[in-house]
Formats: C-alpha cells, structure tokens, sequence
C-alpha cells in the first residue's frame, strides 16, 4: 500500500499546473523529433537537455521523459506517410504502415499506432510501479562488487549485441571508459589527463559528448539522405473498422508483453522488441500472405511494443542506476547533473521526485493519444519543412545549447569535435552505443571497482567469494563469448546497431 | 620628456584606480553577487548558503545568487573563486579543512594557496561523528577500539572522501589508540555510507552530526561519539571523544564565506557585517537548527587564526595519509 501512496502523491505532484506542462511540451517536442526523420530519441533528448537547466529537478525530468517516450509515438507518422522511419524504432512499421497509406488507409494506420502505443506505455508504467520498488529493495543490498558487476554485464550485453562485432563493439567500449578517465581521479583527487587545461578537470562534459555524437552526427547524416514524396492520404477515416479492431487487439497485447520483457535487458535497444513483435504476429497469423501489403497486425504490434520497451527501459535505470540504450543513457545523464545519481537509493532519497516522474509517464501517455490521434495532420505537415531550415535551426540550437551549459566556449568545441568523430564513426559502421554506455557508466564502474577493492583491502577474490557478484561475472563472460562466437542471429545484432 | 610624460601617466592610472575604487565601494552593490559552493546543489553547505544569501540579500538590497561549482572535492569552485576580480561580486564558501588538505595534497596539483583567499566570515562549524548500525555490536568507541586492536586492518572504517574531515578524524583516532588500525574505504558523502553500513558493507562510518541526526533520532543508526570540545546540542546523550579519554580527536567541517585574495578593507567590513546580522537573524538560527546544522560565527582574526591552526593540522594529517600504507 506504501507504493499506492508514493504513487498518488507523485500524481498530485505530476498533476500541478507546473509540472503538467512540462510533461506537454516534453510530448510535443518528443513527438516533433519523432516526426522529423534523421534526429533521433538520443539525439533529440541531448540537443534538449540545456532546455531544462532553469527548471527544477522533478519538472526537467519529467520533461525530459516525455521527450524519450514522445519520439516513439512521432516515429510512426514518417514510417507511414513517406516509408522513412522517424526514428530507428519504427522502422518495421514502414512495411504494412506504407503499405495501408498507399491504399487509402494511412489515417487508420496512425490511430491504431497511436492506441498501441499508448497501451503499450500503460501497461509497462503499470508494471513498472508494482516491480521497480521491490527491485530498488533487493538492490539496495547490492554492494560495490555486485554493483561493478552488474555493470560489467550492462556493458557488455550492450557491446555483445551492438554493432557487426564483437571488437568493433569492445573498441567503442573501452574507448568510451576511457574518455570517462579525463578529469579528477575519483578516489585519489589527482588530475589524469588534463593536459593542464581547467576546463578538462571535471572531465569532458557527458552532455556536450552526446550533443555531438547523436545530435550534430546525425544532422550530418541527415544532409545527405534524399528528400522523400509524401503520400497525401486520407486522414480523416481515423477509426478502424470493426475487423480491423478485432485483428489489433491481440497484437497489441502481445507487442506490449513483447516489448516489456525485452525492455528489462540492458542492450537490446528498441528496435528489437519491434522487431521480435511483428515475426511472432506474422508466425501465429492464420493468414500470413497479408503481412507486406498492409496487414494493420504489422502496425499494431510493434508500435505498442516499442513503447511498452521504452517505458519497461526505465525500470533498470531508476532500481539499479542501468541505462539500456545509449537514449537512456542520455537521460541518465540529465538525472546526474541535476544532482541525482538513478539507482536505489533513489527511491529512499528522493521517493516524491521519483514518483512524480513515474506518474507523469501516466499523463504523458494520455497527452501524446491526444496529440495524435486527432493532431496527426498537424505532424504530417511538419514533413513539408525544407530539410536545409530544419537542419540549420537544429544546429543552432546545439551550439546554443552547448554553450548554455557552463557558459564556457570549451563545450562548443567538445560538441563539434564529437560531432564530427560521431559523423565518421558511422561512416565506418562503428557503433556508438557502447561508447556513450561506457562514457557514462565509466565513472561508477571505476568508483565501484577501487571501493570493492578498498572493503578488501587489494584483494580481488572480494569478487569471486560473493555468491551474486560471482553470479553476475559469469553472466558477463557467457554474454561475451556467446558474442564473440556470434551467437546472437545477425538480424538481430544488426538491429541494435542504433 | 618621455619619463615624465610616463610617470604623470602611471599617476592618472593610479588615481582614477584609487577614486574609481572607492567609488566602486560606496554604490556597492550595484549589481548582483554570486556566492559559489563548491560542492552540488541539495549537500549540507548548499542548504546553509541558500539559507543565508536569501536573508543577507534583503539587507544588500542586490540578489545573492548561489552558484554551484561541485566537482573534484572542491577544488573545481575553489579555483574559480581564487581567479575572480577581488570586487566582492563573487564569494564563495570555504570548507575547512577540505580547502586545506587540497592545497597540501601534491598530487592535486592546486593552482590556489591558503594565502589565495581573503576569508570573510564563518557560518558553521559541524563536528565529526562516529556511527554504526543500530544493531551493531560495537556499543561504545572501547568496542570499537578493541576490535580494531585485536584485528588491525580488518573493521571496514568508511570516510565521505579522500582526505575529507572524516578521512583526518580515522587518522586523528589511529594516533590517539595506538594500535588501532582500520581499513579505509573513501565513499562519496553520507548517503552511500549509510547505504553500505545497513547493506553490512562497511562496520563504522565517519561523518558530520548534520548529516546523520535525523537518522540517529529515528533509531536506524546509533552514533558512538562527537569528535568536539562540548556535547552536540543535536545529539545530547551522545558523549564526546575528549569525555572518553580521546583529548586529540576534535575533527570538523567548518564552512565560511570567503573572497579571492586582496580584497579591499573597507568592502570586507561591509560584507561581514551585513553577513553577521544575517546570520543572527532568528530566522538563519531556526532554519539551520532543523537541519541538525551548528552555527559559529567567526569574523576578522579569530576567523583567519582558525584557519591557520586548521591548516597546520591538516598539513599533519595529510603528509601522514599520503604516507600511510592502505589497508
């Protein structure tokens, strides 16, 4: 019943005047970047992060939530109307979405995307109250070795299953963990790799880091992708038909289970669930030939699993201080410099900000079914922007943002430098993921591994005589080596990539 | 005559210097100050300093906005501080003897020196506390002493940082009973130590009254001793290290609002004293009191001679640490 009660107040708090609004503009600009093809969740919640630096710790949250799981309602509109996914998310929603819109039906295939989606979000906020407080409890007997641990096999569940391989994947990694080392020594207060320079010793700024790497790489990307023809489709049959009610139901039920369950691991990104979503509806179809030529099945269950993901996502972050995917880590980021670190302990310190934040998840759902449902022409328009406005805006945006920051010219530069190594990383088809985890997981994982080994005074077997430490260390090396052995199939190592 | 003409030049310079200067001074402030804390919004200092800038600004008559420049145990804000105009729109919070043991600290490479800062008035004085799990079995700092003797190196002693006050306090317990060594573990602040000590990671911590006075009044922890000359009036019942025969154990986080060097006599005085009834005013002592936080003010010579005496002691503490083998 304690969470019953956590859970109203954080209603109340969610439900101020405040804090509501918050929640709608972090909807909107969530479904803004969703639409706009090229940008986007990761990139769209770094670029938007210095948006929030007035605001109160619990509004800024809040907003920044709304904008993830905004983008993941957005995605569909562009998948639909111009066969180009708005985000990573809905590229499987491309083949039956197109498909209904080329055959009049694109209004019916944006309302049971938007139905989906908000069942998926629903029920996977639902689970997560009834499983995160428990969890956060267990956790909360978690010490420094099964914390590193934990993380060692967040970060190479994250390494394993992103990118073509195994070292492209422990490159990125390492080379992120190494980043993370600029700045103070965390325990011993010695500068390591400051090059003298004032700026460097807090270290390089996660926030400028992944403004770059997401936001002005991707705006790179975006400049040299073709313009696309938009379908004009039917927007006013929104509703579907009785039948196509009867088919959608299962398959959002599914999708949600799909994608809550996959959204527990670390690593999977949120292509995955969508993907396992549409093969098992496809499987289980009695009528199979239907999928690829508008089967709305192809729609509903994947939109509802990528959100019923993207909220699940949030369970490993608030109980153990996990990010999942490289846009949850960004949103870790936004946790860490508004002075909360996400993990247990959370939850003892700060139950109203992290209740208010879960509860605003409710409300955000049911303000992103308005947007879309009877906005849904409102987003289609926004593709008529000319590519080279948005492009220049956005980027005006980040240097802005960058700068915003600390009011220090020093994170402009780190911004643009990393936009440009983001830009050519992709270009060499390496995957980011595991550099931004390791970036952002580098400074807890070095923190965890010298107190372990303070609690025993240098000895490493700390590691190996702790039942749950040595359990989770198994893990890592079976998820290592599964990886190198290539074991994950391809379609789904490829899906990760993002 | 190109001396003269250099010599009249330098004198105009230093006259409108002198007469900008005071000027400068009388209409102060004509603008609004910054009042940096060098460690994250939410932590002890940043609730003392919101406190006090909200109250003093009323008698300025300009805002007082706190900045946060946490970061690397300090030393990000301090060296901020130390590299403002001396004009006092920027203050900022020195924290004793974390500011010390920075400077001293080698390998910290500190671009500031004690010499670097014009102190200006102090606000709390928050004494060092022993604490356990209220189901612990050390009962009493003998307990504790005589595991820690029977056993060197094996009681899990947790400190809130490399070199904190609470780092220096095991330190200042070590010399004090001989024999006694603990294994250090450096934890980020008083919300992991408490986290680690009900998990049965750590078996004592050392930390500040303020920040574990809630959680003793509640029962969750029992607090062994206070590391002051008097009884804590937060933690009555609780007796002091000097009481139980520790005379050299006194350890702190003293906290005080300071200038970077140089800064005019006369812009000292004034901020001092609106500083002062500030922090006498009912409404500071009341605040602070609910947060378990002490209050000692201390202004001009007594300030600056406990910040010498914190400095040398410091300087002991710190050369013994770095040398001190871990265990």
């Amino acid at each position: 019943m304690d969470t019953l009660a956590h859970l109203m107040a954080g209603l109340t708090a969610a439900l101020s005047l405040q804090n509501l609004a918050f929640a709608l503009i972090g909807c909107v600009l969530g479904t803004l970047i969703g639409v706009l093809p090229g940008l986007g969740p990761a990139a769209g919640t770094a670029i938007l992060i210095p948006l929030t630096f007035k605001l109160d710790p619990t509004g800024a949250l809040i907003m920044l939530s709304a904008i993830y799981y905004g983008a993941m309602y957005g995605g569909t509109v562009t998948s639909v109307l111009i066969n180009v996914p708005g985000e990573a998310a809905s590229v499987i929603t491309c083949i039956d979405g197109h498909q209904m819109a080329k055959q009049g039906r694109g209004g019916t295939a944006l309302a049971i995307a938007a139905i989906g989606s908000f069942v998926g979000g629903i029920v996977a906020t639902i689970a997560l109250v009834v499983v995160a407080p428990p969890l956060a409890q267990v956790a909360l007997k978690f010490g420094p070795p099964e914390f590193f641990a934990l993380m060692l096999v967040g970060l190479c569940l994250i390494t394993g299953l992103g990118g073509r391989s195994l070292l492209a994947g422990l490159t990125m990694a390492i080379l992120g963990l190494l980043i993370a080392m600029v700045g103070i020594d965390p325990v011993r207060g010695a500068p390591r790799f400051t090059l003298g320079i004032p700026s460097l010793y807090d270290g390089l700024g996660f926030i400028p880091v992944v403004m770059g790497l997401f936001g002005v790489a991707e705006i790179l990307l975006g400049i040299e992708q073709p313009r696309h023809q938009v379908i004009k489709t039917d927007l006013a049959s929104l509703l579907p038909s009785r039948e196509e009610w009867r088919r959608s139901i299962g398959a959002i039920g599914r999708g949600t289970g799909i994608g809550f369950f996959l959204g527990l691991i670390p690593g999977v990104g949120a292509i995955i669930p969508t993907f396992v979503a549409y093969v098992f509806e496809k499987r289980l179809s009695k009528t199979p030939e239907r999928f690829g030529h508008g089967a709305i099945e192809g729609v509903a269950a994947p939109e509802s699993a990528n959100n019923a993901y993207a909220n699940a996502a949030m369970i490993p972050l608030l109980t153990l201080g996990i990010p999942s995917s490289p846009t949850i880590a960004v949103l870790m980021g936004a946790f860490i410099i508004n002075g909360l670190t996400p993990g247990p302990f959370l939850f003892q310190e700060r139950p109203d900000l992290v209740w208010a934040v879960i509860a605003s998840f409710f409300l955000g759902n049911i303000l992103l079914l308005v947007l879309n449902l009877p906005f849904v022409g409102l987003w289609a328009r926004i593709l008529y922007l000319p590519y080279p406005y948005v492009c220049v805006g956005t980027l005006l945006f980040c240097v802005i943002g960058a700068y915003s920051l600390q009011q220090n010219v020093f994170d402009i530069g780190v911004m643009i430098a990393c936009g440009i190594i983001g830009y050519g990383m992709r270009k060499i088809d390496m995957p980011i993921a595991p550099l931004v985890l390791g970036l952002i997981l580098g400074p807890f994982l070095e923190k965890s591994l010298r107190t372990s080994l303070e609690m025993s005074a240098g000895d490493f077997s700390i590691f190996f005589t702790r039942p749950l430490c040595l359990t989770l260390l198994v893990l890592a090396g079976i998820v290592l080596v599964a990886s190198a052995l290539r074991l994950p199939p391809r379609e789904l190592r490829e899906a990760s990539t993002t | 005559m190109p001396k003269l003409t250099k010599r009249l030049t330098v004198a105009a310079i230093v006259l409108a210097a002198v007469t900008g200067a005071a000027t400068a001074q009388q209409d102060f402030p004509s603008k609004p100050i910054q009042l940096m804390v060098a460690f994250p919004a939410g932590g002890s200092t940043d609730i003392a300093a919101r406190i006090v800038a909200s109250i003093a600004e009323k008698a300025l008559g300009q805002p007082i906005v706190v900045v946060n420049r946490g970061g690397a145990g300090g030393q990000i804000g301090w060296t901020e501080l130390v590299r403002q105009k001396p004009d006092g729109y920027y203050l900022g919070f020195i924290n004793l003897p974390a500011t010390n043991t920075v400077i001293l600290d080698p390998e910290r490479k500190a671009i500031f020196t004690e010499k670097d800062f014009t102190p200006i008035i102090n606000q709390v004085l928050d004494p060092g506390v022993i604490w356990v799990r209220a189901d612990s079995p050390y009962k009493t700092v003998q307990d504790l002493i005589d595991a820690a003797r029977k056993s060197p190196g094996t009681i899990r002693a947790a400190t809130t940082g490399i070199l904190s006050d609470d780092h220096l306090a095991i330190l200042m317990t070590e010399e004090a009973a001989p024999g006694v060594k603990f294994r250090l573990v450096h934890l980020e602040g008083g919300a992991a130590q408490f986290k680690e000590i009900m998990a049965g990671n750590i078996d004592v911590a050392y930390d500040n009254v303020g920040s574990i006075v809630k959680r003793v009044q509640s029962g969750e922890v029992r607090a062994l001793a206070v590391m002051d000359d008097v009884r804590s009036k937060f933690l009555p019942d609780v007796s002091t290290m000097k009481e139980l025969g520790f005379r050299t154990v006194i350890s702190s986080s003293t906290r005080g609002v300071a200038g970077p060097k140089d800064m005019p006599t006369p812009l000292v005085a004034r901020l001092r004293d609106v500083l002062k009834k500030a922090m006498e005013d009912p409404e500071h002592v009341k605040k602070l009191e609910e947060q378990g936080i002490a209050i000692k003010i201390m202004i001009g010579d007594e300030y600056e001679k406990y910040f010498a005496e914190t400095h040398a002691k410091a300087k002991k503490y710190t050369e013994w640490a770095k040398n001190r083998p871990p265990m």
